[in-house]
């Protein structure tokens, strides 16, 4: 039974980690989560112990592996990471965390990043980047750091990605990926070295990040002392791998022209992949490098499923304490009570903000329409109907750039069966459910299949992912949403100086939300 | 229902409940200026109003109380009419001592109190953290009118009575102060909470039930909510934090490895490193070798 070989994949999300094993075809063994917490110390802050998320990550790895993969005899050959976006982690010269891991939902440096996007390099360093100017990106947090937080900025000895600080307790070298690097804002994509300007406007030097390897490389082999009390061999090769937001793509199925994925979990993105970047000249749309050859292309929104939860929290029917689960079953059935539009009520979902398309910290939610004939199931539809408007507002302009003939649909919240049927009609598109419910975990385990031989190389892996066809548009629905829609698109323009006299007062209440 | 007015020392029904101060029902008819001016006691003072509407500042905030309101006022808390006179209306007042108030560890109750160690200090501990002054409860105003039959009636059994319907009333306190401070709707917002709590207080030892109070839930569904949440068992969880806790220490060379181990919470050292290797792979000692000199390039 030598012959039972598998493939380890660890994701490092935003809220925890995620551990799964694969058989080498595929097929998965088992998969284990842990979470970790957010701390919001201050308005705008958001932060993560990197030690809590090293110990978490160790602490599943290794109650996957005693009691789900040992038992079964598996031979665990190769292991591959992912991890979220833009997190920033100064350490000293003796790899000590100065403070906590600065995460992609951090906003402290607003300032910064409207000071360099209404500056001549803003543009420039966009198009070489590839990553959107905006407080989410490593090179705006560090370059807020250069300016007002001198210490710790004067002790860095590097700026890490919790992904880096992970490996390096786990291997010992400082290394980051092309795929997530892409994501700081400070490589040029194109030619996939550091970009001398946004290093300046960051105030560093190259020597200050970590060495950057292809996704198919690794950081070398895990420390004997893991080897033991993990039980894994010396030989096992590990893989840096690459971001969730590459991953969930490729593990998506998404790979060729024509096709893109939307992700709505807390937060969504919608994604295309392509061999050429998308040149925005409002620069909406991010350009993240997979490999050399392959760029995922797209725009993130704040504002998904967490917007919903929000809804069921202050108005559903709660039957225990803590359950909501069954407050938005409730909430699911009463909206497909109404028909497509919620009969003229329109709700603008902005509450944390918004990202892609119209980039505006300041936005805030809104009903819009209201009559005396809605009740409630009218707003829990239109406030459903609202999240995927915004999504629907960034495939109108991806589209532009991009062939989109079928939509792949991931995430907790989209690929809920009412709701991906609602995105297939509101883009009349047909959806695809992918059978994998990670996407994310599946793409990182294609990478380490690719590496082993499994696969020859991308193309050729992604086609692997078996896509049933779910979900057909209703025309008569996509017509009434066609109605709806300007209506929404034009609101979220309109409304911009009342948004930013509106955020302005909340800001002065101490009510910071994003 | 009858006023009545039982002072310690006084009346003789409190000669057998020496930790009450004072327990009465007053119908305040007119209002007399300087009457209740602001003031604190070390003692712990209850408030249930029957009649009326009560303008108080309790701890330097204003409140507004109306029948079925129960004003809670911890040892050391200030209280008064917000125009120094008591308002028309009924209420009855129970004022008790508490044997000690502990910064940390919240407010002790004392001997009289059949609750068990642990709940005794879980109780107090949520009052103090809480610290909500005032509570809808018409629960409360049951047990408090229960327990002014026992103490006037002196019917067989009421010397323990008195003293169960006393925990009784400090447990509905502790309970609906805690379904007040959080909405029992956002699991992952009132977790953070408790997350904070462990994290101020890593050093003591926590129990399960503990903590299931502080969400203000039952240790079992409590239990399967952290699971489902986190993926772990609330001590499992709890650990998690405190070799996360631990590693931060190690990295400091000025600190060592018992001194460590106890701020962390672990019982002793030697439970510490079993923990430690266990999880890591590493001994306390040997981790922190790997981590002091700089690993060069």
């Amino acid at each position: 039974m030598d012959n039972k070989e598998c493939i380890i994949t660890v994701e490092l999300g935003t809220n925890g980690v995620r551990v799964m094993a694969f058989t080498l075809n595929g097929e998965v063994i088992a998969s284990m989560k842990g979470s970790y917490p957010t701390f919001h110390t201050e308005p705008d802050y958001s932060e993560q112990d990197p030690e809590q998320i090293f110990i978490t990550m160790l602490y599943v790895l290794k109650n996957l592996l005693t009691e789900r993969v040992h038992p079964k005899h598996y031979h665990v050959v190769s292991m591959c990471f992912s991890a979220s976006m833009h997190s920033v982690l100064s350490i000293d010269r003796n790899g000590e965390p100065l403070g906590n891991v600065i995460t992609w939902a951090d906003n402290r440096g607003k300032k910064e990043a409207l000071d360099l996007k209404n500056s001549p390099f803003g543009k420039k360093i966009y198009d070489a980047t590839g990553t959107p100017i905006h407080p989410m990106s490593p090179l705006i947090k560090i370059a807020w750091m250069s300016r007002n937080d001198n210490e710790r900025f004067g002790n860095t000895y590097k700026f890490l990605s919790i992904k880096s600080y992970i490996l390096q307790q786990l291997t010992g070298e400082y290394v980051q990926d092309y795929s997530l690097a892409s994501a700081t804002g400070l490589l040029n994509i194109h030619n996939r070295s550091w970009e001398p300007e946004a290093l300046s406007f960051a105030g560093i030097k190259a020597d200050a990040l970590p060495d950057v390897i292809p996704v198919f490389a690794s950081p070398g082999k895990l420390r004997k002392e893991y080897q033991k009390s993990l039980g894994l061999p010396e030989n096992l090769r590990i893989l840096i791998g690459s971001s969730d937001g590459c991953l969930a793509t490729l593990g998506g199925g998404v790979w060729e022209e024509g096709k893109a994925t939307i992700t709505i979990e807390d937060s969504g993105a919608m994604r295309t992949v392509g061999k050429v970047v998308i040149r925005d000249e409002k620069q909406r749309f991010f350009n993240y490098l997979l490999t050399e050859n392959y760029y995922i292309s797209g725009g993130p929104t704040n504002n998904g499923g967490v917007v919903f939860e929000w809804f069921t929290k202050q108005f559903g029917d709660f039957k225990g304490p803590f359950d909501i689960d069954y407050a938005m079953e409730n909430f699911m059935r009463e909206a497909a009570t109404v028909s497509a539009g919620s009969e003229g009520l329109i709700f603008l979902p902005y509450l944390l903000g918004e990202r892609a398309p119209i980039w505006n910290a300041n936005a805030r939610g809104s009903y819009f329409g209201i009559n005396i004939k809605h009740e409630k199931q009218h707003f829990v539809r239109a406030t459903i109907e609202g999240i995927l408007y915004e999504v629907y507002s960034i495939g109108k302009i991806l589209e532009e750039h991009r062939r989109i003939d079928t939509l792949t649909v991931n995430g907790s919240f989209a690929s809920t069966p009412l709701f991906a049927q609602m995105i297939s009609d509101i883009f009349n598109k047909p959806v695809n459910t992918g059978t994998n419910p990670d996407s994310i975990a599946r793409g990182a385990y294609l990478l380490s299949a690719i590496d082993l031989g499994v696969f020859k190389n991308l193309d050729d892996a992604a086609r692997s992912i078996d896509l049933p066809l779910s979900f057909r548009p209703h025309l008569h629905n996509h017509v009434a949403y066609q109605k709806y829609f300007p209506i929404f698109d034009r609101l979220s323009m309109k409304l911009y100086d009342e948004f930013e006299a509106i955020a302005t007062l909340q800001h002065e209440q101490y009510i910071n939300v994003t | 229902m009858n006023q009545f007015a039982l002072q310690q020392g006084h009346s003789r029904e409190l000669d057998m409940f020496s930790h009450i101060v004072e327990f009465t029902l007053a119908k305040n008819s007119t209002i007399q200026l300087e009457s209740f001016p602001v003031t604190t006691s070390e003692n712990f003072r209850i408030y249930y109003v029957i009649d009326g509407k009560f303008e108080w500042i309790i701890n330097q905030k204003h409140y507004v109380l109306y029948p079925g309101d129960l004003a809670v006022i911890l040892p050391g808390v200030e209280l008064g009419g917000s125009h120094r006179y008591l308002d028309i209306g009924t209420f009855i007042k129970l004022e008790f001592r508490v044997a000690q108030l502990d910064g940390s560890n919240g407010i002790n109750l004392g001997e009289w109190s059949n609750l068990t160690e642990s709940e005794r200090v879980t109780v107090g501990r949520i009052l103090l953290i809480n610290n909500m002054s005032v509570l809808k409860t018409k629960e409360a105003g049951d047990v408090l009118y229960e327990m002014r039959s026992e103490v006037l009636n002196q019917e067989i059994g009421y010397l323990t009575r008195v003293n169960v319907l006393l925990d009784t009333l400090l447990i509905i306190i502790a309970r609906q102060s805690t379904r007040q401070a959080n909405s029992r709707r956002d699991f992952p917002g009132t977790f953070a909470m408790l997350e904070q709590a462990l994290r101020k207080n890593l050093a003591h030892q926590w129990t399960v039930e503990e903590m299931a109070a502080h969400v203000g839930l039952g240790t079992t569904a409590f239990t399967e909510k952290v699971k489902t949440y986190t993926g772990f068992s609330p001590l499992n969880y709890l650990i998690n934090i405190r070799i996360s806790e631990s590693i931060k220490l190690l990295k400091k060379a000025d600190i060592n490895v018992t001194q460590i181990a106890l701020e962390t919470g672990f019982y002793s050292s030697q439970h510490f490193s079993t923990t430690f290797k266990k999880l890591t792979g590493y001994t306390p000692g040997d981790f922190r070798k790997r981590n002091t000199p700089i690993k060069s390039s």
